[in-house]
């Protein structure tokens, strides 16, 4: 469903990605991992049009994504849940959620969703007319996944939703995503620090570092983590130069 | 060993010194060659080139805009203006003057330093506020000390004549009088944006959390270059009274606010360099542009630009800049070194390669 | 007590014009992070609007010789126009730019605008008379009020109320409302940036015509700088309110109002013409205490 192809992205002379492939069938959970400022966010951005990648191809279905604005990627069914989760702090709960749904055209769809939306998350049923930022962050969560789910997505890409949260709250987040994934047939692209989590929910895993893909496989192969910590990890590799303090123009170590 | 530090020496000030003899070039040569309206053209341009790199020391070091300067420029053209002019004129006409302006005649370089320092107080007293403020909140405080200054000394008749002239005023400056006070403030300016103070500013310029979290405080640092900066300003504010002879408050306005920020960002804002190149730049194009409302004859018919296609023309020329170059002709970069090195690289050219192109 | 009334209903008149003009840049503001500095100029068209092009003294009423009903969204229209041709044509390629670059562009912009009406109008400002009966005293107990002055407040409320309801209730209104507090994400969510953008341009074109038209009956003159004035208060009462903030726009713009009238009232005689210098000082006092404005923004400080 979603292919990448060896994309190149740069933030000014920062190389965020050298070279990243990664395939997402159609109904599949995959999850990205590696260390803080591997280019696990960055890769995400490339797919929901935040970054233009300046080599390299993205293809939903056959059709070319780099190049076009967020919001048309969004219209063809790429939900992004960024980092930090992002609600608009000074709309309420309800609002939040409805933003979601404007570009739809099936007004009745929309009601509905909200409604099963509001099924899935009963907190937020409660909270409806307070303003997104008085909410925890684990309802906060819920929110912007609800959110997200507003637009009829059929790819959900959540980056980091285990940041700042509660385990507790963590696993019902994720025993709602992958409930979600079942009942509206939804594909599953996460972003996770935790190899844990990610060995115990992933169809695949894909290992980032330094802006290239280290490891993949099916999670079931890689169950003992052994392999994933030497990827995350880096043991037993060179560091190469242009991951190194140089590629950012001569700052002595 | 002395052929090295040599070397080193003129590396480091070589912005500065290359620019200095380009204009003494340039004065030199259309000193000689032009008329008396093409030396009164290059005197007002020198005199603005004064305001502008006194403008930049503030704007391209702490990276805020300010639309104030003008205001420092009226400030430091009165103060100016009352010390040389006729006493018997001033005891008739000024009547507010305090007695030892009013009753006194005082040499030219004493009042163009009155003027800076008059203008650098009344910078310390309100820089002291405004400096505490955001970019974008400063940015708008400093248009409304432009507007201050203009309604104050529109309405305080008995010190500034009000809304007619001052008239009198001795008219020493030319081209190399202009000339000595743009070398003086590309001295100071550079001087400043290699001390501490320079790269503490520039620090928070560029990252205000980090800047602060290194200890530079950064009000002081932004007052400091707001107050040197508004005493060049009002030097050049001086020089153009006695270069005018007479002074009107609308000059200093909307009009020399919107030329001056475009000389800096045509030139490029963040360089001595583009300053100065700025300044020459669009004089170039005011005059052909003025030409042109005059009326050229090409062939044997006469081509004139309507009124106003000046401040049009500029206008656009500025939007076009900001569209296409918005780190200004220069790109924001000092004089470029045009001699290759030989030989390995002392430390300091390490770091100066690896900034980062603005 | 009735002078002070008197006062009042001058300083909610007053303030009102500085509140639809801060009203105007916060929109932008809030969404673009743009400091429109043209939109005194914007105001300055909207009035010139009004008359024939020419260069007299004595201006011939052209469009602002129609009846309200076809005048008012007429004049809306245009400056509408004008104010999407600038995002069209200066400010769509700078949606990237740093703060200085953006107020730098929208400085050049007014310039230009203001410029143009110079050449077409001539420099010398005309007396126009719009509304002039409106400037009849309307007497309310013992207060006698022109009739303008009640009209003025009146149509801000209006406009207040309109422009809040928009906000607040309508989907395009909650799509703006998103984009400003976060731009990124909204589009994420597949709202289309050049729509919002293009919807809060439109607003303020419409906002800044209605200070035109609100102005010029206030002071039945024309000329080609008078929107600075407006423009520079409009963001004093902008950076006092709070940046960023669309309610703190309007109380800025209110308390300017009320300071500036008050100062008028009771200064000396010999210091009133320094009123406006005096505003300017009790706003630079006021930022001093707090620089972030009365109101506290949203998240407009960096965050570590």
């Amino acid at each position: 469903m979603l292919e990448i192809d060896n994309i190149h992205v740069n933030y000014g002379r920062l190389q965020a990605l050298r070279g990243v492939s990664i395939t997402v069938a159609e109904g599949e959970v995959v999850c990205l991992v590696g260390p803080n400022g591997a280019g696990k966010s960055t890769t995400l951005a490339a797919i929901a049009g935040g970054v233009t990648p300046h080599t390299g191809s993205i293809k939903l279905q056959g059709r070319g994504l780099v190049g076009m604005p967020p919001e048309a990627i969004s219209r063809l069914g790429v939900s992004l849940v960024p980092e930090g989760r992002h609600v608009f702090a000074t709309l309420t709960v309800a609002e939040n959620l409805r933003i979601g749904s404007f570009q739809r055209r099936d007004r009745g769809g929309a009601a509905a969703d909200f409604e099963r939306i509001l099924g899935h998350f009963p907190r937020l049923r409660e909270r409806l007319q307070q303003p997104a930022g008085q909410l925890s962050g684990g309802e906060q969560q819920m929110l912007v996944i609800g959110r997200a789910l507003m637009t009829r997505p059929r790819l959900v890409m959540v980056d980091e939703p285990s940041l700042g949260l509660a385990p507790m709250i963590v696993d019902q987040v994720y025993d709602i995503l992958l409930s979600l994934r079942r009942s509206d047939g939804l594909t599953l692209l996460i972003n996770e620090q935790s190899s844990k989590r990610v060995l115990k929910f992933a169809d695949r895993i894909y290992v980032l570092r330094g802006g290239r893909i280290q490891l993949h496989d099916r999670a079931s192969n890689l169950q003992d983590g052994k392999a994933i910590m030497e990827a995350y990890f880096g043991f037993g590799e060179q560091p190469t130069p242009a991951t190194g303090p140089a590629a950012l123009g001569g700052v002595a170590e | 060993m002395n052929d090295g530090r040599l070397m080193l020496f003129a590396r480091e000030w070589w912005p500065v010194v290359s620019l200095g003899l380009a204009l003494v070039l340039i004065v030199a040569v259309v000193g000689q060659l032009g008329g008396d309206q093409t030396r009164v053209t290059l005197t007002e341009m020198l005199i603005r080139m004064v305001v502008v790199i006194a403008t930049y020391l503030f704007i391209g070091n702490s990276g805020i805009l300010s639309f104030g300067h003008v205001g420092f420029m009226c400030i430091g053209a009165y103060a100016a203006g009352w010390a040389t002019c006729n006493p018997a004129w001033k005891q008739l006409m000024l009547t507010g003057l305090p007695v030892f302006l009013r009753e006194e005649e005082y040499p030219f370089l004493l009042a163009v330093a009155g003027g800076g320092a008059l203008a650098a107080v009344v910078a310390l007293i309100v820089g002291f506020a405004i400096m505490r403020l955001s970019g974008i909140a400063a940015s708008i405080a400093t248009f409304a000390l432009l507007a201050i200054v203009n309604s104050v000394y529109s309405n305080w008749d008995s010190v500034t004549a009000g809304t007619s002239s001052i008239i009198g005023i001795p008219q020493v400056v030319g081209p190399w009088e202009a000339l000595a006070f743009v070398l003086l403030s590309m001295v100071v300016a550079f001087v400043f944006q290699k001390s501490r103070y320079g790269l503490m500013l520039k620090a928070s310029r560029d990252d205000e959390v980090a800047a602060k979290a290194s200890a530079v405080d950064i009000v002081k640092v932004r007052l400091i270059a707001f107050v040197a900066s508004a005493f060049l300003v009002g030097m050049g504010g001086a020089l153009y009274g006695h270069f005018l002879g007479v002074l009107t408050v609308d000059i200093f306005y909307m009009g020399l606010t919107f030329i001056t920020l475009s000389m800096l960002v045509v030139g490029g804002i963040g360089s001595l360099f583009g300053a100065v190149v700025g300044v020459l730049a669009v004089t170039l194009v005011v005059e052909v542009l003025r030409a042109f409302e005059a009326g050229i004859t090409i062939g044997g018919s006469k081509i004139a630009l309507p009124q106003g296609a000046q401040e049009i023309g500029l206008g656009v020329i500025m939007v076009l800049i900001l569209l296409f170059r918005p780190a200004g002709l220069t790109r924001s970069r000092e004089v470029p070194w045009p001699f290759v090195r030989r030989g390995a690289k002392p430390a300091g050219d390490a770091a100066e390669q690896a900034q980062p192109a603005e | 007590m009735i002078g002070f009334l008197q006062n009042l209903i001058d300083a909610l008149s007053l303030g009102s014009l500085y509140a639809l003009a801060g009203l105007g840049i916060g929109l932008l503001f809030g969404i673009l992070r743009l400091t429109n500095f043209a939109h005194g100029d914007f105001i300055t068209f909207g009035a010139y609007a009004l008359i024939v092009p020419s260069v007299d003294v004595m201006a011939t009423k052209f469009i602002g010789g129609w009846p309200w009903f076809l005048m008012l969204p007429v004049v809306a229209a245009l400056v509408v126009v004008l104010a999407l041709l600038s995002d069209l044509l200066v400010f769509r390629k700078l949606r990237q730019a740093s703060a200085p670059t953006l107020m730098i562009a929208s400085f050049a912009l007014g310039y230009i605008i203001q410029n143009t009406i110079l050449m077409v109008y001539g420099a010398r400002p005309k007396a126009i008379d719009m509304w002039s009966n409106l400037q009849q005293q309307v007497t309310i107990g013992e207060l006698r009020v022109p009739q303008l002055q009640l009209v003025t407040i009146g149509v801000t409320v209006l406009l207040m109320v309109g422009l809040s309801l928009f906000l607040g209730r309508t989907a395009y209104g909650v799509q703006m409302r998103a984009a400003a507090e976060d731009f990124r994400m909204a589009r994420y969510l597949g709202i289309r940036a050049n729509f919002v953008i293009g919807l809060a341009f439109a607003i303020s074109g419409v906002l800044a015509a209605m200070t035109a038209l609100l102005f010029v009956s206030q002071t039945g003159t024309l000329s080609h700088m008078m929107g600075v004035p407006l423009m520079l208060f409009a963001f004093i009462a902008t950076v006092i309110g709070g940046m960023g903030s669309l309610v703190g726009a309007v109380v800025g713009g209110f308390a300017v109002g009320f300071v500036s009238v008050m100062l008028q009232a009771y200064l000396p005689e010999d210091l009133r013409s320094f009123r406006d210098a005096f505003v300017f000082t009790v706003v630079i006092v006021v930022l001093l205490f707090r620089p972030a404005g009365l109101i506290r923004a949203k998240a407009l400080v960096q965050r570590v």
